[in-house]
């Protein structure tokens, strides 16, 4: 079933003369994993503001076109009851700590005083989302003593703890260290595995293979692609549209012009590289037999 | 230009040793990325090479000044310094002013200012946007400018501190670009990185740090094939050396040319 | 790295679980005792006898007297020494110095003053010792003050460290573009405009997506706010409050009366 439908939007921010996204439709199922890439400008972040109710309530702009998540439309809808359905993450976790809490523990429960949740609900719901992204033991430090990929999953922990029905990420991983990427990528693994539905833009492909169900390629605002990853990561349209690629797809184009890569399909993984190119490195049954 | 650091240990204030004993030379016009988990000491090495940090002991050279005895805004003149963030640096009204700013500092000429400002926007591929406040850009093109604002002091060294966090495959393609023309201008260039793919495609010598020490140091390919040192200061090698590895190669890859000539054999 | 941000010192003691309110109270309330009692000896008393024994009380004596020892007592005596000697009151000379006359009126108000100082000081430093901020300003939103004015007040102490810590790595990137800020006056003035301007610009930027973060978790929701910590206030904390503004009122009644 459709939890999220965009239906021919464009948009406009106040001050500029283009439009940042075009005639952009998509369909989401509920517990589907998405991931959304393309260049910086593609109008990546835009949709994410999109999707989190942020575009137009909060940016303001022209937004035509129809935007529904969970049967609500944006148009009938505030940005307050927006927020409750879908939560939204970005890149610099430093500017997502509130700064009105002194430790990890009510900094995650800010959001549920906010939308006026009973205390005795407080406690236990803020316990189980720090179990839940693995931070327990995080809870009695001060938000600003953590590191980065501590302070993104603080800012994570912050939403999922509101039980959003989507969660909005844009960029989590851009600005970690390697650490910081497998903690956040941990996390969203979890909540994958739980069946939440996520949207997820991002740059690092290898990570969107391992796990994204379905993959949509932005460009000039536009959809250019909409698929399995396995289809999308591996299209050659992408390098053409200066997209980021994992090497191990790029590797395997060039090597099937030169005829080292026996397999109809690309790998996007690893593990598909390792498969595909173990035909070519061991001599095949024919060549062994001469 | 030569740098030489000798022994080089430092303490913050807090009393955080984060350097503990650093030797290291460093021949005029190499390529070297420095890698390591975050807290490893990468940052606050480089910030010893133009005097932002001073050694608590040990010394550093840069040709033959010791950092000790010139101050930051001298030390310029060798080593330029291009810092993480393009936002905490930049603040002209246009491009072209931006740019400027480094070699004005030096006290060179009008007419070398501007023909170095002309070639460094140039080599940043920014020529059109001269006239644009760096704020009208995209972060992507600020990154550029804040690169730029330093290529133009046309110092000897050139450090680039993560370029290519938040980056897209085209700009990283850009930023490859200017450190190869770099290279051919003999220029030596010091990287800190966390992306590993970039760092095997476009250096040559790889310093691996893991907790204010020197973890590995040597040939690429000698450094990134070592996986299981790497792995104790959260570094993956490249994904085409990792499949390198899983294929059972003879020799260390680290590009897809290598890959593909080994993979042949 | 910044785990300690504010004055507050953890720790159980009467003092501290008394609310919020009847702490400010209690500062206020000695604060215009010691100014408008008719008493000379009133903020002496109030030292002595009712401070110094709640430093006790609150277990942050430590504290307290190495901030008095450091901070408060020089600052309270270089005031005495300076009223005591340029105070032009009084006919009562103690002695005579260069062209200096010290008077008995003027030790005698200097020393009152430096009291009065003393009084102030402290009292704040064991209200910010033994009341944690945000407690302080969740207590008082509940009364009816603003979220968004407490919201303001807390991450300003919060943010303080943290813009200054960018302020550094904005003055280390300028002078690795030759900005010389060390040597002249008049080059540290030119060097502003480099420092400012990404400063202001980088908060324009903090500002707008902390606004983001913050709305994505209701903070402007119209649903009537709960607090996570629940603050006791109970029959005691309102004896006391009661107590203190009638001691308040009685010292200025007796005042206006005796004038």
């Amino acid at each position: 079933m459709a939890i999220v439908t965009l239906q021919n939007v464009t948009y406009k921010y106040p001050l500029t003369e283009a439009p940042v996204l075009q005639n952009v439709n998509l369909q989401i199922n509920e517990g589907e994993f998405v991931a959304v890439i393309g260049p910086n400008g593609a109008g990546k972040s835009t949709l994410c503001y999109t999707l989190a109710g942020f575009v137009p309530h909060f940016f303001k702009g022209e937004l035509t076109g129809t935007v529904e998540v969970a049967g609500v439309e944006t148009h009938q809808s505030s940005l307050n009851e927006w927020v409750l359905n879908v939560g939204l993450a970005f890149q610099n976790p430093f500017n997502q700590i509130s700064g009105a809490k002194y430790t990890v523990f009510e900094e995650i429960a800010f959001g549920l005083e906010n939308i006026g949740v009973p205390r005795e609900e407080m406690k236990p719901r803020v316990e189980k989302a720090l179990a839940l992204t693995g931070i327990s033991d995080l809870a009695d430090r001060s938000p600003y003593s953590l590191s980065g990929g501590q302070q993104q999953r603080v800012a994570l922990t912050s939403i999922l703890v509101m039980e959003p029905k989507v969660l909005v990420l844009d960029e989590p991983t851009s600005q970690m260290d390697p650490i910081g990427t497998r903690e956040v990528f941990g996390v969203i693994r979890t909540m994958a595995e739980r069946g939440m539905t996520v949207v997820l833009a991002e740059h690092k492909v290898e990570w969107i293979a391992a796990f994204a169900d379905r993959v949509v390629a932005l460009k000039d605002g536009q959809v250019l692609l909409d698929g399995k990853p396995g289809e999308v990561l591996t299209s050659p349209l992408l390098e053409e549209a200066g997209f980021g690629i994992s090497r191990y797809t790029s590797t395997a184009r060039k090597a099937r012009e030169l005829g080292l890569w026996k397999k109809d399909q690309l790998p996007i993984t690893l593990e598909e590289a390792v498969e595909g190119f173990s035909l070519t490195s061991s001599p095949s049954p024919k060549e062994r037999g001469e | 230009m030569k740098i030489n650091i000798e022994n080089l240990r430092f303490t913050y204030p807090t009393g955080l040793e984060a350097l503990r004993g650093i030797s290291l030379t460093i021949a005029s016009g190499e390529q070297v990325a420095i890698v390591g988990q975050n807290g490893a000491g990468k940052t606050t090495l480089v910030k010893h090479l133009n005097g932002l940090l001073q050694p608590t002991q040990g010394s550093v050279h840069i040709g033959d000044w010791d950092t000790r005895q010139h101050p930051v805004s001298k030390l310029a003149a060798r080593v330029g310094y291009v810092f993480q963030n393009p936002d905490e640096q930049l603040f002209s009204r246009n491009v072209g002013m931006e740019v400027a700013f480094g070699p004005k500092n030096l006290g060179y000429p009008a007419e070398k200012v501007d023909a170095l400002v002309k070639d460094a926007l140039a080599l940043t591929e920014l020529s059109d946007k001269t006239e644009t406040n760096p704020y009208d850009l995209s972060s992507t093109w600020r990154k550029m400018v804040a690169l730029a604002s330093i290529i133009s002091m046309d110092t000897d060294i050139v450090i680039l501190d993560e370029p290519t966090t938040g980056q897209d495959a085209v700009n990283v393609r850009r930023i490859a670009h200017v450190i190869a023309a770099l290279r051919e201008r003999g220029k030596t260039v010091i990287t800190i990185t966390h992306d590993i793919d970039f760092c095997a495609e476009n250096f040559e010598r790889v310093i691996a740090m893991s907790q204010g020490q020197i973890l590995l140091d040597g040939p690429a390919n000698e450094v990134l094939g070592q996986e299981a040192v790497l792995a104790t200061t959260y570094v993956d090698p490249p994904q085409l050396t990792r499949l390198g590895l899983r294929l059972g190669l003879k020799e260390t890859v680290r590009n897809q040319a290598e890959f593909l000539t080994a993979i042949r054999k | 790295m910044h785990e300690r941000l504010s004055f507050y010192v953890h720790r159980d003691s009467p003092l501290h679980r008394l609310n919020p309110l009847t702490k400010l109270t209690m500062v206020f309330a000695f604060i215009l005792l010691s100014f408008g009692s008719p008493w000379y000896w009133t903020p002496h008393i109030l030292i002595v006898l009712v401070i110094l024994p709640l430093s006790f009380v609150g277990r942050v004596q430590r504290e307290y007297l190495l901030t008095a020892a450091r901070l408060i007592f020089p600052a309270a005596g270089f005031l005495f020494l300076m009223q005591s000697l340029f105070q032009p009151i009084g006919q009562t000379i103690w002695f005579r110095w260069w062209v200096l006359e010290v008077t008995h009126e003027a030790v005698a108000f200097a020393f009152v003053n430096a009291a009065r100082i003393i009084v102030m000081v402290s009292s704040f430093t064991l209200l910010l010792l033994t009341t944690h901020p945000s407690e302080l300003m969740s207590d008082l939103t509940r009364r009816g003050l603003p979220s968004q004015f407490a919201y303001v007040i807390i991450s300003t102490l919060q943010i303080i460290p943290q813009m200054q810590a960018k302020a550094q790595t904005i003055i280390a990137a300028q002078r690795s573009r030759g900005l010389d800020t060390q040597s002249s006056f008049v080059k540290r003035v030119g060097a502003l405009v480099p420092l400012v301007g990404p400063l202001v610009f980088g908060s324009l930027v903090e500002v707008e997506e902390r606004a983001i973060a913050i709305e994505a978790r209701g903070f402007t929701s119209s649903h009537a706010k709960t607090s996570l910590c629940e603050i006791p206030d109970s029959r005691f904390d309102q004896i006391l409050r009661g107590a203190l503004i009638v001691s308040v009122i009685l010292a200025f009644v007796s005042r206006l009366w005796l004038s």
